[in-house]
């Protein structure tokens, strides 16, 4: 890794990582402040009124802890999508960006690998993924700790985090290789935000239920069963590996990848 | 061996794009100036110089090490400038430069310093906001601020002002004098001429001409020899003209018409396909 040039991408990722945390910061307050019997009730009415929608998004009712209020009403949508879109900006910014503006050629016009180059930039995407799901970790713990003490299983939330570290790993893995496959911050947009997205919206199908269950095993969303991380599932965790290992394999793909590639810069 | 071989380098885009069994050499110590019109593959050539494009056929090396697989070697002395420079534009122009050197791994704050004020550059400010002129000018600092032995430049005084072109011939002049290496292309001829000791002239991805400009000169120099009524008459003419007079024949006078660089170029550029 080249700490140069990881400081100075780190420094870039600095706005848009404040932005998605206050994001962040504002549903993960608001949504465990509504768990209470009350509100819970508004949220179930939500879903009386609509169930097709509420279940797209992930958010069924009938959980009584805080925990599987939670795996509804935030692990369905908002801390998979948010950091996701964070995932996407970022993945093309780093690599497919650089090439496509030509300012790739002062990095590589310099006695520093490809590799090396692709491996650092790469360290900057995880980096950031990190950072965002370690500030969510603690922000649900604080949140719930000062509003409902004891309610939550500090085991739980880490088991699910967990598990969604693995499954957005992989994403940024996905989005990388996209990065380093085109040329063009276009392409590796339209790939790398398109499928992911694509995805999101097979998964939504999903959730709703009957014939469309099926749909759940075309998308990598699944790969992340927060319900199953929380409860101790071994299939789960077998799902959350599987993401990782996923998440490595597209890694080490887009650094051979960027390695080898003819670049016109 | 040469500090940068070409050896039938091939790279074919399709469409008579590319550039076809390209070979030559550069001297340790030698300026070589690379020549040609627009898309005729001088920067494609460049490119597999610096290891951003794997060859297709042939190889280069430069200082014997391979372009593509030991770029990143060759990188740490070798200075340079892009045809079209592009930055981290949000970046400030002195971050950029510190930013550059830190990457590197190599210190140059002298350097940095020094032509920085040979150029006039005000690094202040965002890069993204300055003019063409001064963009050209941080890249020139990032090109010799590590004081490289090798420097491949491509069009390095697209944008600079006739002064600021005057005193980059001059650097060449000293680099030179210093014994680098240097690859050069352009389009202006007062800068080869002052700064080359050979010139390649590459035309539709070919190597057209090779050899010194005073040998090119005289490769292409034209020859008129005038009769004239009386020896004395052959005298004066001689004489006004710059002329020869024949020594076995008075009356005759012969007249070499100098060609400038620029004709010899514009022989060569506009020229249909030779042979």
């Amino acid at each position: 890794m080249n700490l140069t040039l990881y400081r100075k991408e780190l420094k870039g990722s600095w706005k848009l990582l404040t932005i998605f945390a206050a994001i962040l910061t504002m549903y993960i307050s608001m949504i465990i402040s509504m768990y209470d019997p009350q509100m819970a009730d508004a949220l179930k009415q939500f879903e009386e009124l609509m169930p097709e929608l509420m279940a797209a998004v992930g958010m069924v009712g009938g959980q009584d802890t805080l925990m599987g209020f939670m795996t509804s009403y935030l692990y369905g949508m908002i801390l998979l999508v948010f950091p996701m879109v964070y995932i996407i900006i970022r993945a093309n910014g780093l690599v497919a960006r650089y090439v496509d503006q030509g300012s790739m050629a002062a990095l590589l016009a310099a006695p520093v690998k490809r590799s090396r180059v692709a491996f650092t930039q790469w360290m900057v995407l995880v980096t950031g993924i990190v950072l965002l799901e370690a500030y969510s970790t603690a922000l649900e713990w604080f949140v719930s700790e000062g509003m409902f003490p004891g309610e939550l299983e500090l085991r739980q939330l880490l088991q699910v985090n967990g598990g969604l570290l693995c499954l957005h790993l992989f994403i940024g893995g996905f989005c990388f290789l996209c990065s380093c496959l085109f040329s063009e911050a276009k392409l590796s947009l339209t790939f790398g935000a398109g499928i992911p997205v694509l995805m999101y919206i097979l998964q939504m199908l999903a959730n709703m239920g009957g014939k469309l269950e099926k749909i759940q095993y075309t998308t990598f969303f699944t790969l992340f069963q927060a319900g199953g991380l929380a409860a101790g599932e071994e299939q789960a965790f077998l799902f959350a590996g599987i993401a990782l290992l996923a998440a490595v394999v597209c890694s080490v793909a887009g650094i051979l990848v960027f390695r080898s590639k003819d670049l016109h810069l | 061996m040469g500090m940068m071989e070409v050896s039938h380098l091939t790279r074919d885009y399709g469409q008579g794009k590319g550039i076809f069994d390209l070979s030559f050499s550069i001297a340790p110590g030698e300026v070589f100036g690379f020549l040609g019109p627009n898309g005729a593959g001088k920067t494609t050539t460049i490119r597999h110089l610096m290891g951003f494009l794997r060859p297709r056929g042939g190889s280069c090396t430069i200082d014997g090490m391979d372009c593509w697989k030991d770029a990143a070697r060759i990188q740490k002395n070798l200075g340079y400038i892009p045809g079209e420079i592009a930055f981290f534009g949000d970046m400030d122009g002195w971050a950029y430069l510190s930013f550059l050197q830190k990457y590197r791994g190599m210190p140059g704050g002298n350097r940095m310093m020094e032509l920085i004020a040979r150029f006039e550059v005000n690094p202040k400010g965002k890069i993204k906001k300055m003019s063409k002129g001064m963009k050209q000018k941080i890249g020139i600092v990032a090109a010799f601020m590590h004081d490289p032995a090798i420097l491949i430049l491509d069009e390095p005084t697209s944008g600079l002002d006739p002064l600021m072109q005057g005193r980059f011939v001059e650097l060449i002049q000293e680099e030179k004098a210093a014994g680098k290496t240097i690859l050069m292309s352009s389009h202006m001829f007062e800068e080869v001429e002052r700064t080359c000791d050979r010139i390649g002239i590459i035309r539709s991805g070919k190597l057209v001409a090779l050899d010194s400009a005073s040998a090119l000169g005289a490769k292409h120099r034209k020859r008129y020899t005038v009769t004239l009524a009386a020896p004395q008459e052959a005298a004066d003419f001689a004489q006004a003209f710059g002329g020869e007079q024949n020594r076995l024949n008075p009356c005759q006078v012969t007249l070499t018409q100098k060609q400038t660089l620029e004709d010899i170029f514009l022989h060569y550029y506009a020229e249909e396909d030779r042979p």
